[in-house]
């Protein structure tokens, strides 16, 4: 794993924009950053990246099995206890899952160590499959890369043929929504709905404030059309809480992701995983702020809420002293300590995390945030990789 | 090989490596439940031009009972937005109310349409004045035009909502249409809206990560 300074192309905004990615520049920040990429060797992704994801998913299987039936590890993971037989059910009856985002610690030596999984909503999705994909070709085709270069990103085909099969009879009638307001989310759920589309299903877009409830118990979307498949890029943990929280069950609708995601969604598991499985290779110490063990980790930690999105809430601590932290409004349902990663990559006064994504539970892609504070935030910038000739 | 062999994206008419890719434009003909005007509703062809009258002749007759009453146009303006209201005479009295936006039929068109309820503009609380929400922009360029497809990712043009209207009831609840190209094959009728997106609201950044 190295870090390389390549020149941009010169007109990489029009480059980008042709594909629709609308978002490469945020709040006059850059966002997609081409002037460097990260370099693996084909072991390197194999290896350290491809298989620890597809074990750390079974793992994560495994725990679910162990979670759906045990009410404290539920409650302590703070889902409410009305939605327990509704994520029950969604694991019982094998409702699939369509993806999720491994984040990764990993320097180019060593397992690659877990930083949390983004289960439910994780985006960084069409830059991912995309926008990184195209950036390959082209530096290939100007011989800015030598030709013969590879890419971990299998996602837009996988995404297709996972769409085809997260229902039967396909094709069937799929909505997709987001919240207004968010061109990111907005972005991601329209490049899923056009995979979608080209599964061959009947895809129609609503945002989540249009959605309403039908008089025979089913959501229906802002045109009144009753909702049957619902992909929604709004996590469990806020649906669970709304108006609308004690309709999930009864309105006859399959979400993608399921609902049984809400248990890996959740900073929660990295404790569960680490319990189940103390000194696996991937996985860092882990335990619920409180417990006794915590006077077991580093004195190099990280305070994280149980549920946190882009970074917020989160805490990188030094024998109690803040090294860094990012404010935001999670922390209310409690906080996990973790053991800092000791293998972050760093390199030009930069940070990397690996995100490693998995379509239908399978790990098929890689993407790179970049940040100069060891916290990824929502300000961290979209970095290429390849994977040399 | 680790990355996929194409790469074709429908909405922005990109095709990445040489392949044809199925057409996914949608042909199929659907129900229409919201229109903006009676010639709409006419253009449409899926009532009959006489229903089509009946139908806003209803909406009319309602707005006029149900929609609120203002004393002044500006009062009128200031709760549904710069040039959303008309005068009317209710009751022998001259007053200001939202202008009618459109009707929206209570059941699908194989029932027969079922009645018509007006709606209005949306509010200034839903719409708020420069809002470039395109569901509000659609409503206050008061076109009931479509914005067809951008192609774009993320952009504000998004493709599938962009001939999404903002309007409001007579009772004062939000809504969200698309107009002709609205299908609604539902027998059941809407019962509430706006469970969901409360908990964004109170974030500042996106519900993703």
């Amino acid at each position: 794993m190295r870090r390389v300074a390549i020149a941009p192309r010169h007109d990489w905004q029009d480059q980008v924009e042709r594909l629709g990615f609308a978002f490469h520049t945020i709040d006059g920040e850059t966002y997609w950053d081409e002037s460097a990429a990260y370099a693996f060797t084909l072991e390197q992704i194999e290896r350290d990246v491809e298989a620890p994801t597809d074990a750390i998913e079974q793992l994560c299987f495994a725990f679910i099995e162990k979670a759906i039936d045990d009410e404290e590890i539920l409650a302590r993971l703070a889902i409410p206890a009305a939605q327990w037989d509704f994520i029950r059910e969604s694991w019982q009856r094998g409702d699939r899952n369509l993806y999720g985002r491994l984040d990764l610690a990993y320097d180019g030596t060593g397992p690659a160590k877990l930083l949390e999984y983004n289960a439910d909503t994780p985006t960084g999705l069409f830059e991912s499959s995309v926008v990184q994909w195209d950036w390959l070709e082209q530096a290939m085709a100007r011989g800015a890369l030598p030709a013969g270069c590879d890419q971990f990103n299998a996602l837009h085909e996988r995404l297709i043929t996972a769409f085809g099969q997260l229902r039967a009879p396909a094709p069937y009638r799929l909505h997709l929504t987001c919240v207004q307001n968010s061109n990111e989310d907005k972005g991601t759920v329209d490049y899923l709905m056009d995979c979608a589309v080209q599964a061959g299903l009947d895809a129609r877009f609503s945002f989540i404030e249009e959605i309403g409830l039908l008089s025979d118990g089913r959501f229906c979307d802002g045109a009144n059309q009753p909702i049957e498949t619902l992909f929604k890029l709004y996590p469990w943990e806020w649906l669970f809480r709304e108006s609308y929280a004690g309709n999930l069950a009864t309105a006859r609708c399959q979400f993608i992701e399921p609902p049984w995601k809400a248990i890996l969604s959740n900073k929660g598991l990295l404790a569960f995983l680490w319990e189940m499985e103390a000194g696996h290779p991937n996985l860092l110490p882990a335990f619920f702020e409180g417990d006794p063990r915590c006077a077991g980790l580093s004195p190099r930690h990280v305070r994280k809420p149980l549920y946190s999105r882009e970074g917020a809430n989160i805490t990188l601590l030094e024998r109690g002293k803040v090294l860094d932290s990012d404010d935001g409004p999670y922390g209310a349902e409690g906080f996990i300590l973790q053991d800092a990663a000791p293998n972050l990559f760093g390199s030009a006064g930069q940070y990397a995390v690996l995100g490693s994504w998995l379509v239908a539970s399978q790990a098929c892609g890689l993407c790179i945030r970049e940040d100069a504070s060891p916290i990824t935030k929502n300000t961290s910038r979209f970095v290429p990789h390849y994977i040399e000739a | 090989m680790k990355r996929s062999t194409q790469i074709g994206l429908a909405a922005a008419g990109v095709v990445l490596v040489a392949t044809i890719w199925a057409n996914s434009g949608d042909d199929t003909q659907e129900d229409s439940l919201v229109y903006n005007s009676l010639a709409e509703c006419r253009a449409a062809g899926q009532l009959s031009s006489s229903q089509c009258e009946q139908r806003f002749n209803e909406a009319t007759a309602n707005h006029l009972r149900d929609a609120k009453k203002f004393t002044s146009t500006a009062a009128c303006e200031t709760e549904y937005g710069a040039g959303s209201c008309r005068s009317a005479v209710w009751n022998g009295a001259q007053v200001v109310v939202p202008a009618l936006a459109g009707i929206m039929l209570a059941r699908s068109l194989s029932q027969g349409g079922g009645a018509a309820q007006p709606l209005l503009p949306p509010t200034q609380q839903a719409c708020p004045p420069g809002s470039q929400q395109p569901e509000c922009q659609q409503a206050r360029s008061s076109s009931s035009s479509s914005g067809g497809s951008s192609g774009s990712y993320g952009g504000r043009s998004g493709s599938s909502s962009s001939s999404s209207r903002a309007y409001s009831t007579t009772s004062g609840a939000a809504l969200v249409a698309r107009s002709g190209t609205v299908s609604g094959a539902s027998s059941a009728s809407t019962v509430s809206r706006g469970g969901f997106g409360s908990t964004s609201h109170s974030y500042s950044s996106s519900s993703s990560s």
